[in-house]
């Protein structure tokens, strides 16, 4: 993955043009990213980190830093968490920070531009993580778009509506028994010596590594989907559904 | 001559003396519940501690960042967390491994959030169990004897809230409390308690209210939804009130209220509640009894965070339970700890231009605040007339000894909307040294009841380490160069410095085992956020990173 992003910003290199507008673009990913007063400051000038600004950088350690990191630091590897026409916007500003005159700028990114939602689909994605909702969300269990602990195995197939999404069933929750306790459980792993299952009691699910010994699973259990969708109306699911359909690949 | 211990004891109620001391273990981050960091050890004192010597060293071998937690000792077994949280529990008489622990390296975060900062301050210790929080804002508990994993819970998902909790999470009965980085985000804070047995949630409260609680009112618009306010660090517990004491951190954004803060705003009344307060939450519902807001629309970025000292002393005539709390600021409060009410407060730093005083109630006067595109200097600096490292309190002289820094930073605000999760700062703020000066901090001691400086010991660079007192009437800490020293907590005379060979960030402990007393400092200095301001300030210093526990102890016969 990081070597294919090298690669890439390597191949980008000899194809570019200078592009102001992706330096303005850059501007707009560092100040999210980048600027904040912990580490490089406003123009790359002006924080605690290292500053950025006039250092005689070339474009090649530039997006080389960028995209791997400072061991030992708390420079980041970007090349993982930003997306292709991001970090190449924000290494192109950085570039004009230090004067690069002979920008190379990629205009046509190899990436596939992020899915544009529609206005169900984007208020689906803003509450299938809505942080009002604290645990009672989807993204508590369920991992998708890039956001969610991924409690759940990835959402495979979209119900059709917000009863069949309610009405789901979960033949992979087990009933498991811990010293006369008995809970619904996700069994995600057992070695010689470990059982490894989610405590599903409440939210949100608990791992828990436990004696095989001292654990009994039984198939089966009474716990259903729809005691963890009640922070939600049918609209709202309907909504979640609509995201869902555009990022879950079958 | 030294007075006997027993006999100051005798003149202070015994309930608060047995719950602020440490004996031969230390339990919990903060020494005990009432987060003192006091000893109740003699065998080290004003008149041997020159004889100090290193009686074993373990270096953990994670050199991602630097050391800056606190150690907990129960039983003759040191359990100590790296900053990219390896376990460890050693032999605390030797030194010797008994078991350690890695956790796995998290995926990423946001790019440019918390979760790229290595840290981790401390470990919790209850139920047979070593529980901590992850960058990855995981909590974690371990088998105390083993060091297997038990349990795991997701506290937030930080790709996200761009949010991670790193502080000692703090015991409370079957409880665990944990707080989380996010202050200086677009993240709306809380307070998390979890069943320390199975890690099931407990509840959980709000620092910003939501529309038809109590305070929403207190916020512009929807500014509620992304107003910061995460308790940052660890709070304290008075078991005979039944209440958890907790700082809460800055409103976001930072450096810029225009947003947050309807015009024509009364600041003499609270403002964006409960940032930057003190809250008393009922321990078993979470439930909020009382708060006090130390800096309405808190503009500086002057977090209320910081350890809450838990004590009772006598305040003109009357028996009353207090507890003193340093602001960010430097400004330190003494409340009643079962109502709220203010009693009364006094300014550590020496530098100080963000506002003029206080009134008899305990409000701010003469505020002095960042103006929008406009780059104006203020002191103390966001980096705190003291950073998160903690005080320490001794009963015996009564005295807070707090390490403070002069420093300032030149804030230029901007009014940048909010991202979930992405900084929220809305501001540069390059830290500056004040001019005419040749020392920028001090260790001194305090009366929290008079507001009175008893002693104060100056040091050209600053110090972040945390404050150490102890029953042999000694207060150790140490300096980014690398001393670990020990000061007479009645005069302030430096009586003993050890080179432990790196830059002191962490927090240092006392404990006992077969009759001997020791002194266990983490060292290696922080190299990101505020160590890194730091080490740009002194570029001929040498602020040395590393990861190493280094622990003291009195030779034979010199005991």
């Amino acid at each position: 993955m990081k070597r294919a992003l090298v690669l890439f910003a390597f191949a980008a290199l000899a194809a570019f043009s200078p592009a102001q507008d992706l330096v303005k673009q850059g501007e707009a990913v560092f100040s999210k990213s980048c600027a904040t007063g912990y580490c490089h400051g406003a123009k790359g000038t002006n924080g605690g980190a290292p500053r950025l600004a006039a250092r005689g950088f070339d474009q090649a350690f530039i997006a080389n830093t960028v995209q791997r990191g400072v061991s030992g630091t708390a420079m980041p590897a970007f090349g993982t968490t930003l997306s292709r026409a991001d970090l190449n916007a924000v290494i192109a500003y950085v570039a004009s920070l230090n004067g690069v005159t002979n920008l190379v700028t990629n205009t046509s990114p190899a990436g596939a531009p992020a899915a544009k939602l529609s206005g169900d689909a984007a208020r689906g994605r803003d509450l299938f993580s809505d942080s009002v909702r604290s645990f009672g969300r989807c993204s508590t269990c369920h991992e998708a778009g890039g956001i969610g602990i991924a409690v759940a195995t990835p959402i495979a197939k979209v119900p059709a509506d917000a009863a069949a999404l309610k009405a789901l069933s979960t033949p992979q929750v087990s009933t498991v028994t811990i010293g006369g306790e008995s809970m619904p459980g996700l069994l995600v792993g057992k070695r010689t010596n470990a059982l490894v299952f989610y405590d599903l009691t409440s939210a949100p699910p608990v791992l828990r590594t436990e004696s095989p010994a001292a654990v009994q699973a039984r198939e089966g259990s009474t716990w259903r989907h729809s005691s963890v969708t009640g922070s939600y109306n049918d609209a709202e699911l309907s909504a979640i559904l609509t995201y869902l359909r555009v990022v879950v690949k079958p | 001559m030294r007075i006997p211990a027993f006999f100051l004891l005798a003149l202070l109620p015994l309930s608060a003396q047995d719950s602020g001391v440490t004996r031969n273990d230390w339990l919990h981050y903060g020494g005990t519940q009432f987060s003192w960091r006091y000893s109740a050890l003699d065998q080290i004192n004003t008149s041997n501690v020159k004889n100090l010597l290193p009686a074993w060293i373990f270096q953990t071998g994670d050199y991602s960042e630097y050391l800056g937690s606190t150690p907990i000792v129960s039983d003759g077994v040191l359990y100590l967390i790296s900053a990219s949280a390896r376990v460890f529990a050693l032999d605390a008489a030797k030194g010797t491994l008994i078991w350690q622990y890695r956790y796995p390296t998290p995926r990423a975060g946001i790019a440019g959030s918390h979760s790229d900062f290595i840290q981790n301050r401390g470990v919790a210790l209850t139920d047979g169990k070593i529980i901590f929080g992850t960058r990855d804002n995981f909590l974690v508990a371990l088998d105390q004897k083993t060091g297997k994993e038990m349990w795991k819970v997701s506290v937030d998902d930080p790709k996200q809230c761009g949010c991670n909790n790193l502080s000692a999470p703090l015991v409370v009965k079957d409880k665990i409390i944990v707080g989380g980085n996010g202050g200086d985000q677009a993240h709306r804070g809380y307070l998390t308690a979890f069943y320390a047995k199975t890690g099931r949630l407990a509840w959980r409260w709000y620092v910003v209210p939501a529309p038809g609680e109590k305070g929403n009112e207190t916020w512009k618009g929807d500014s509620w939804r992304f107003g910061g306010g995460s308790p940052w660090l660890t709070g304290s517990f008075d078991p005979d009130l039944n209440l958890v004491y907790w700082g809460t951190g800055n409103a976001a954004a930072d450096f810029y209220d225009a947003d947050r803060v309807a015009a024509g705003t009364n600041k003499s009344k609270d403002v964006n509640l409960y940032t930057a307060s003190v809250v008393a939450l009922d321990a078993d519902t979470g439930r909020l009894r009382w708060h006090f807001q130390e800096v309405p629309d808190d503009i500086w970025d002057y977090d209320s965070a910081y350890e809450v000292l838990l004590m009772d002393r006598q305040i003109k005539g009357q028996t009353r339970k207090v507890l003193v709390h340093m602001n960010k600021s430097g400004l330190t409060f003494v409340l009643d700890r079962a109502t709220g009410e203010y009693l009364s407060s006094f300014n550590v730093p020496e530098v100080s231009n963000w506002m003029t005083g206080v009134t008899e109630d305990g409000k701010l006067v003469g505020r002095n605040e960042p103006v929008l595109g406009k780059t104006q200097s203020f002191c103390p600096s966001t980096a705190g007339a003291k950073s998160w490292n903690s005080t320490a309190y001794s009963p015996r002289t009564g005295f807070l000894y707090t390490p403070t820094n002069e420093l300032c930073n030149d804030i230029t605000a901007n009014d940048t909307k909010p991202t979930e999760g992405r900084f929220f700062m809305n501001g540069d703020f390059p830290t500056k040294l004040p001019p005419n000066r040749t020392t920028y901090s001090h260790v001194d001691a305090w009366d929290p009841v008079t507001g009175k400086r008893m002693w104060s010991m100056p040091y050209k660079f600053v110090l972040v380490s945390s404050m150490l007192a102890t029953a042999g009437d000694l207060v150790f800490t140490g300096d980014p160069e690398g001393n670990f020293f020990a000061l007479d907590a009645r005069s302030g005379n430096k009586l003993w410095t050890f080179q432990t060979g790196a830059g002191h960030r962490g927090g240092s402990v006392s404990y006992s085992v077969g009759g001997r007393q020791y002194i266990a400092v983490t060292t290696g200095f922080q190299q990101t956020v505020v160590g890194s301001a730091i080490v740009g300030l002194f570029p001929e210093a040498s602020f040395r990173p590393g990861s190493t526990l280094v622990v003291f102890g009195l030779p034979e016969g010199s005991r």
